[in-house]
């Protein structure tokens, strides 16, 4: 498997604040991974993996003696999950779970568990791991499902932070960064299913868009 | 649309319909608000349509002479909220509303959602068109407005 950083380094990145096509490296006979931003760069490829390594040493401290379970939440985490617990180096166990999204005028639809764990978390300690956490409702749900199977502690672990729309104002434990109110991709977020699998954050101009 | 509003009474005085976990049974004085109620059932958050109105000001006479009634209010998290998709008018009187209710009330914690950021919760859900949600386009004056 291809590593992050090693990927990363190759690809020449504006600087956070500049805003602007990325020029992708591209070694001879290499097709380019990326070569246009949907919008400002908010944090680059360096920025993200400095601010991973910090909360991998803090997880380590806090989490020395406890072997936790780290819970990432399907997709949006996969890329930051990825990197995280290369940073761990205490013992740890991951498992994912998933949960469906509301997609509109469904008057009876609820929120319902798309992939279950596969742990059993009763009286472990369980790290909910979450790529970004805007209005709290989400993670809102899934800490209390999780609560309900008594896990000897529960925490939150997010690469992003917009609280400007905040409705479910839960503690979170470790943050990688706040972000202002604007829509961002990349890094493992989203915009319908796209950018993904930018090494970096960007904010989404929908000017950009096809 | 007004007349399919719940009465209000004042601050303290909570009697208005509570809705748990449903939205079907609420007349919504706008469509935004069965959106977002739709959206507060969809991750099982309890709540309340404008169960609360809080008087802002009072006449010599001791009666009321400005109320102010958040359209909701999620009692498992003690919040209640305000949605604008309005004009920037209205916007303006709401924030002095907001204002001066965190003055006379300053346990109560109340959250304002703007036009923008009620699109850009559309938005993040898919349900709205990109530009208008990302651009932060206001709505045509002529936009029905919900209570306050």
């Amino acid at each position: 498997m291809t590593d992050v950083a090693v990927v990363a380094r190759e690809i020449v990145l504006p600087s956070p604040a500049s805003d602007g096509p990325v020029a992708g490296s591209v070694a001879a006979g290499e097709q380019p991974l990326i070569t246009e931003a949907p919008g400002e760069v908010l944090f680059s490829t360096e920025a993200i993996q400095r601010r991973v390594r910090a909360l991998g040493a803090a997880i380590d401290t806090d989490y020395a003696a406890e072997c936790p379970i780290l819970v990432g939440i399907l997709r949006g985490s996969v890329a930051f999950l990825a990197d995280l617990i290369r940073t761990i180096t205490v013992p740890i166990e991951v498992d994912w779970l998933a949960i469906s999204s509301y997609t509109g005028h469904s008057s009876s639809g609820v929120v319902r568990l798309l992939k279950d764990l596969d742990s059993n978390i009763r009286g472990r300690h369980v790290l909910l791991i979450e790529d970004i956490v805007d209005t709290g409702l989400t993670i809102n749900y899934v800490m209390r499902l999780l609560q309900e199977r008594q896990p000897a502690s529960l925490k939150l672990c997010t690469l992003l932070n917009k609280s400007a729309r905040r409705i479910a104002d839960r503690p979170i434990d470790y943050v990688g960064f706040d972000v202002p109110d604007a829509f961002v991709v990349g890094y493992g977020l989203d915009y319908e299913q796209r950018y993904r699998n930018l090494p970096y954050i960007a904010v989404l101009d929908p000017a950009l868009l096809p | 649309m007004t007349q399919a509003r719940i009465r209000r009474q004042d601050a303290a005085e909570s009697t208005g319909p509570v809705a748990l976990l449903g939205s079907a049974d609420v007349s919504f004085a706008h469509p935004s608000e069965a959106e977002f109620a739709r959206i507060l059932d969809f991750y099982r958050i309890a709540w309340q349509y404008e169960p609360h109105t809080f008087t802002l000001r009072w006449h010599p006479d001791g009666s009321p002479a400005e109320r102010f009634t958040p359209d909701f209010y999620l009692p498992e998290l003690g919040l209640y909220v305000e949605l604008t998709t309005l004009r920037q008018s209205l916007v303006t009187r709401k924030n002095r509303k907001m204002r001066r209710l965190k003055e006379l009330y300053p346990d109560i914690k109340i959250k304002l959602l703007y036009g923008r950021d009620y699109r850009s919760l559309l938005f993040k859900y898919g349900l709205q068109p990109r530009e208008t949600a990302a651009a932060g386009t206001p709505p045509p004056d002529g936009e029905p407005t919900d209570a306050e």
